[in-house]
């Protein structure tokens, strides 16, 4: 199976760490993700509530090239994310054009394209769940990551609009968990899962994005996680490189790592630790997996 | 040929003024069958009435159109006056001229071509109306009533003290409804169960009430003045004239069970009353967790009750009542919560709903009165009271307001703050809706005599943080997001419709809304009655009430049932099917299409008595006159009186250019 | 000014038949007239107590006679006065609007809908737009054709006796 994957701006950046693992962990489960060429920013920085059609022109165009390069190529029709934003950016143009065709005109006309609303945008959990199992996962588990209390942190935009995006129940999600669980790893319900990390007012307000990463980490510690689980660069970013302003605040604030959940699942799959990047993570989280005996 | 009179109202100069009231009255003259034309100022003023019965009887006239105002306007006016004179009212059709024409067609030129029309059309219909004669019904002087919280209650009470009879079936166990859950009313803070349970007792002990609980109508046939209710009793295994009520057999009972009364926290047993002023107070056995009906030992009941009532073999019983009326007070149930995990209720033990909120105030409920929080059975420091849980949302819930949230949540802080003097209470609201005798005081004094603290916003989320829950909102007021550490969380759960309610509505033949909700007659006019004529409404089966309401509105259905029971027949419009049985080719195609179960089948016998052919016959008391028979029938052998064929195609063809 | 009425009367005018219920879409139109809403002069009501008693050869006599189009409205699904009438109407209407369509009726010309007795802005807004749809459509020639032939020939008959 091969399904033509997009990676917006960060997995080949910043969020590099998250895009390897998964690379290797498609690889074996037996799929895998083909970087489609040519693509452009998803738009995540202009807002769609803003209502213009510069917001969709971008994600249209990305939506557009995927299914092409899946005809040409005889991919999967399907377009995969590792980007929580991009994924939430693309699933809302298209929910907007199919609620509304005007708009889907008006882009259409713009682009100079006959686009149909109808590209599958799909994330890399979903592909897990949906295409290869967490059955399948957990017989290709190798290393089970036994004793590893992890919190799963889904951040805002993997969940909402719910009714625009529709991955799972915004209150009470499961797929996340349900992966986390094939892996051997002890899941901790915690209440904040959903809530935002604070990456909204980063830039204009890095004191108030602290306090809600904390508020995040906070939670997490109290349900007994060692470490956070996240699918988002931007999430991760917040919450791991922010840990020093939060202490300013919270002096008996304990460190805690946040990890990419492809991290996790190729280390359960079997990469090698060593060849591991953990170049995104401010908060080694070496030292934790070897008390766990995990290395 | 028929002698037709035309008369063309100026409606002052409400037609006059943009329809050639004289031109209609002078063209139709050449109309075939008129005999008689006029156009005057006010038909329906007594002076014109007065010339209509004057024209009718000066020129013999055998029908009549007026050329005026709709027919949901005037038309009984005239039918009244025409039948003064002696003629038929149903040779009396009304040309609307003014709603339909003058009114919305500022042209004078095409308001008169479209008089002209509509004139001649009714014209052309008029002269194939059929003489037609009311019909007499007798009347069963004996009303049911659906439902037995405080509207059924009050209605049967009313209804009984006239000295009519009245049966009561309630579904549940006991009578009491929703009310008797409650602890304290507003906006007097009276207790429920000490205004309640008198009511109860009352209609027990009165000989016109007969009450059956745990008992539901399967099936009505009939029609109004003359019904016919199938209502099934479940069997309690416990024979009711026996029981004393002494209630040995619940304490003996091995088998614990959730309370539902109590909102499932309190515990009771497989035999049991749900509380101890239960009417009647009689224990019903639940079969689905008695220990015998699961492993067929057991029977301590049987063995402990002195009166030796328990029979376990019991079935339900069929019980088949003739009455002349009915009330459907059948009540409301609250939104399921399981979609609101923004709140988390289910999740945290310590969000509750407002009828547990209701039961953990009441001095007899599970926590005996005292304020306990579910947990752990801490007293609850501060609380917090989300409103329109489900109500006003559209995304997730209704969109109509529930009504009585507002003030029970005011009352609940009350409560509360009466009951742990150092408590806060903290309420997020979207408006506070207090339009009542009382009820706007009753919210100020929360505010300022029991220091509720109302935040006017929602809530986003709630979580638990140790043994706190954490409350976020937002606070519209000052533009600022708001936090508060709850020890307990109260939902005021929007009101819906009973579950089942649209099935009720279609055994009874009533109509419902679109959230199932009974529909009234008419929203202003009409508020009591359904559309079904002899079946009226109470309570909140019809939309959100509160009890005052209720009360005002079960005492208004059941002087209804008495002014329709007090008469010794019914005369109602003609307007029903009739079958040319000559023509009859027993399809039945009317039978099944019937909406009222008025079409049988019956057999036509020779002199000897055999069967020789089946027909169809429409029993005159239950046809509405929709007319679906009619459209359905395909030998053309059942039609509506007063919209047959033939004058419909009149009117058609009346229009032909 | 009297000239120019002269030639409006000579300009083609659409004959539009509706059938309504008595009690939801009968009162929606006579509230549009309480409420003093004007719209197309047009429409000529027949009124019926229910959709549920429309035959379907209504429909086609209305055509015959010179209708240039139809209308027909009811109550709102749920809500119809005899509880289920609407639905026999609509579930009629399904299954006759084939053959209708088969025996080469121009579908453009009939119309369906739905006004509450409270809804005389909707009547107004149905009744303007089939108005006007059916000016775009022109008269309905195709059947009023068929009428004369079958004038031609009732007028045979009549002189055969």
């Amino acid at each position: 199976m091969k399904i033509p994957y997009y990676p917006g701006c960060t997995l080949n950046t910043n969020a590099k760490d998250l895009q390897e693992c998964a690379e290797f962990s498609a690889e074996a489960l037996g799929f895998s993700m083909v970087e489609m060429p040519d693509w452009n920013c998803c738009g995540a920085s202009l807002p769609l509530t803003a209502n213009s059609a510069m917001g969709y022109a971008g994600p249209t165009n990305v939506l557009i090239g995927a299914k092409e390069e899946g005809q040409k190529e005889g991919l999967e029709d399907k377009l995969v994310t590792l980007c929580a934003v991009c994924y939430n950016v693309l699933k809302r143009t298209n929910y907007a054009f199919n609620k509304d065709a005007a708009k889907l005109d008006t882009i259409n006309s713009l682009l100079e394209s006959d686009y149909k609303g109808d590209t599958n945008v799909v994330h890399f959990l979903e592909v897990l769940r949906d295409d290869i199992g967490f059955d399948k996962v957990k017989e290709s588990v190798s290393k089970e990551l036994k004793g590893l209390k992890v919190a799963p942190y889904y951040g805002c935009f993997l969940l909402r609009p719910h009714e625009e995006v529709g991955l799972d129940d915004p209150y009470a999600p499961t797929i996340f968990e349900g992966l986390l669980k094939s892996l051997g790893c002890e899941v901790v319900d915690f209440s904040h899962k959903g809530e935002c990390c604070g990456s909204y007012s980063a830039m204009s307000n890095a004191e108030n994005a602290a306090e809600c990463s904390f508020s995040v980490i906070d939670a997490a510690a109290a349900a007994g996680a060692d470490v956070i689980a996240t699918t988002c660069p931007l999430c991760q970013y917040n919450l791991d490189s922010k840990q020093a302003m939060m202490k300013k605040n919270h002096g008996d604030m304990k460190e805690m790592p946040i990890i990419y959940f492809t991290q996790l699942l190729s280390m359960a799959l079997g990469k090698d630790i060593g060849k591991i990047s953990f170049k995104s993570n401010s908060i080694n989280p070496l030292p934790l997996l070897k008390e766990k005996g995990l290395v | 040929m028929s002698r037709v009179g035309v008369f063309v109202c100026h409606c002052g100069t409400n037609i006059s003024a943009t329809v050639d009231v004289a031109k209609v009255a002078e063209e139709m003259k050449n109309q075939p069958g008129v005999v008689y034309t006029e156009d005057y100022k006010f038909m329906c003023s007594s002076p014109g009435q007065g010339k209509l019965k004057e024209i009718i009887d000066e020129h013999k006239l055998d029908s009549v159109v007026i050329a005026a105002c709709s027919p949901h306007m005037h038309e009984k006016t005239f039918r009244n006056a025409a039948e003064a004179a002696g003629l038929n009212s149903f040779k009396v059709e009304m040309a609307n001229i003014r709603e339909q024409c003058s009114w919305v067609h500022p042209d004078k030129a095409e308001g008169t071509v479209k008089s002209l029309d509509l004139t001649k059309k009714m014209i052309e219909k008029v002269r194939l109306n059929e003489e037609l004669d009311k019909i007499v019904m007798p009347v069963t002087k004996k009303a049911l009533v659906i439902g037995g919280g405080i509207a059924g209650i009050q209605a049967a009470l009313d209804i009984a003290a006239a000295g009519t009879e009245v049966i009561i079936v309630e579904k549940d166990v006991t009578l009491g409804g929703h009310m008797i859950q409650l602890s304290e009313t507003f906006p007097t803070l009276d207790c429920s169960q000490c205004i309640m349970t008198p009511k109860m007792v009352e209609a027990s002990l009165n000989p016109n009430i007969t009450i059956y609980t745990y008992a539901e109508v399967e099936a009505l046939d009939g029609y109004v003045g003359n019904f016919r209710a199938r209502i099934r009793r479940k069997a309690k295994s416990v024979v009711e004239e026996d029981c004393t009520g002494c209630g040995i057999c619940q304490e003996k009972c091995p088998k614990k069970v959730d309370n539902p009364f109590e909102m499932g926290h309190g515990k009771s047993k497989a035999i049991a009353v749900p509380f101890p002023q239960a009417v009647p107070n009689v224990p019903v056995i639940d079969r689905d967790s008695c220990i015998y009906y699961k492993t067929g030992k057991c029977r301590i009941c049987e063995k402990v009750c002195g009166p030796k009532c328990i029979d376990f073999d019991q079935q339900d019983e069929i019980v088949n009542v003739d009455i002349g009326a009915i009330v459907v007070a059948t009540g409301y149930d609250t939104m399921p919560l399981d979609r609101f995990g923004e709140y988390g209720y289910g999740k945290y033990k310590d969000v509750i709903d407002g009828l547990t909120f209701e039961r953990m105030a009441s001095a007899a409920g599970f926590t005996e009165g005292e304020m306990k929080r579910p947990s752990d059975g801490k007293t609850p420091e501060t609380v917090v009271f989300i409103q329109c849980v489900g109500s006003r949302d559209e995304s997730k819930g209704v969109s109509y307001c529930s009504k009585i949230c507002c003030m029970y949540s005011a009352k609940q802080t009350m409560l509360y703050k009466h009951k742990v003097h150092h408590g806060k209470a903290h309420v997020f609201y979207m408006d506070i809706r207090a339009g009542g005798k009382n009820y706007e005081e009753f919210v100020r004094r929360a505010i300022e005599e029991d220091d509720a603290n109302y935040i006017r916003g929602r809530v986003s989320r709630v979580y638990e943080k140790g043994d706190k829950l954490i409350v976020k909102g937002a606070d519209t007021l000052s533009g600022r997001p708001v936090t508060i550490e709850a020890d307990m969380v109260v939902l005021a759960t929007a009101m819906t419709a009973r579950k089942g309610a649209d099935k009720l509505a279609q055994t009874l033949g009533i109509s419902y809304d679109r959230y199932n909700f009974f529909s009234e007659s008419h929203p202003k006019l009409r508020p009591v009655e359904t559309n079904t004529a002899g079946i009226f409404l109470a309570g909140a089966c019809q939309a959100p009430k509160d009890v005052p309401e209720t009360v005002a509105q079960a005492s208004a259905a059941a002087s209804k049932v008495l002014g329709l029971l007090s008469q010794e027949t019914l005369k109602r419009e003609p307007i029903t099917a009739e079958v040319n049985e000559a023509n009859c080719i027993a399809c039945f195609d009317c039978l099944n299409i019937c909406p009222y179960g008025a079409i049988t089948s019956k057999g036509i016998t020779d002199r000897d008595g055999n069967i020789i052919k089946e027909v169809a016959e429409v029993n005159p008391g239950v046809c509405q006159g929709c007319g679906l028979c009619n459209a359905a029938c395909r030998s053309k052998t059942i039609e509506l009186r007063g919209f047959k064929d033939n004058q419909i195609y009149a009117e058609i063809n009346s229009l032909a250019v | 000014m009297s000239e120019e009425k002269v030639e409006n009367k000579e300009v083609w005018t659409p004959r539009i038949i509706a059938y309504v219920c008595n009690w939801c879409t009968y009162g929606g139109a006579d509230l549009a007239g309480t409420s003093r809403k004007t719209y197309d002069a047009s429409v000529r009501v027949i009124k019926l107590p229910c959709t549920g008693r429309i035959d379907p050869l209504f429909l086609l006599k209305a055509f015959e006679r010179g209708a240039d189009s139809i209308l027909v409205s009811g109550c709102h699904p749920g809500d119809c006065h005899y509880n289920t009438g609407n639905y026999h109407s609509r579930r009629r209407w399904t299954a006759f609007r084939d053959l209708l369509e088969f025996s080469g009726i121009d579908m453009r010309r009939i119309h369906f809908s739905w006004i509450s007795a409270a809804e005389a802005v909707k009547w107004v807004d149905v009744v303007n737009d089939v108005s006007e749809k059916t000016k775009e459509l022109g008269p309905y020639t195709e059947f009023q054709r068929i009428n004369e032939k079958i004038k031609e020939y009732d007028g045979i008959f009549a002189e055969q006796g």
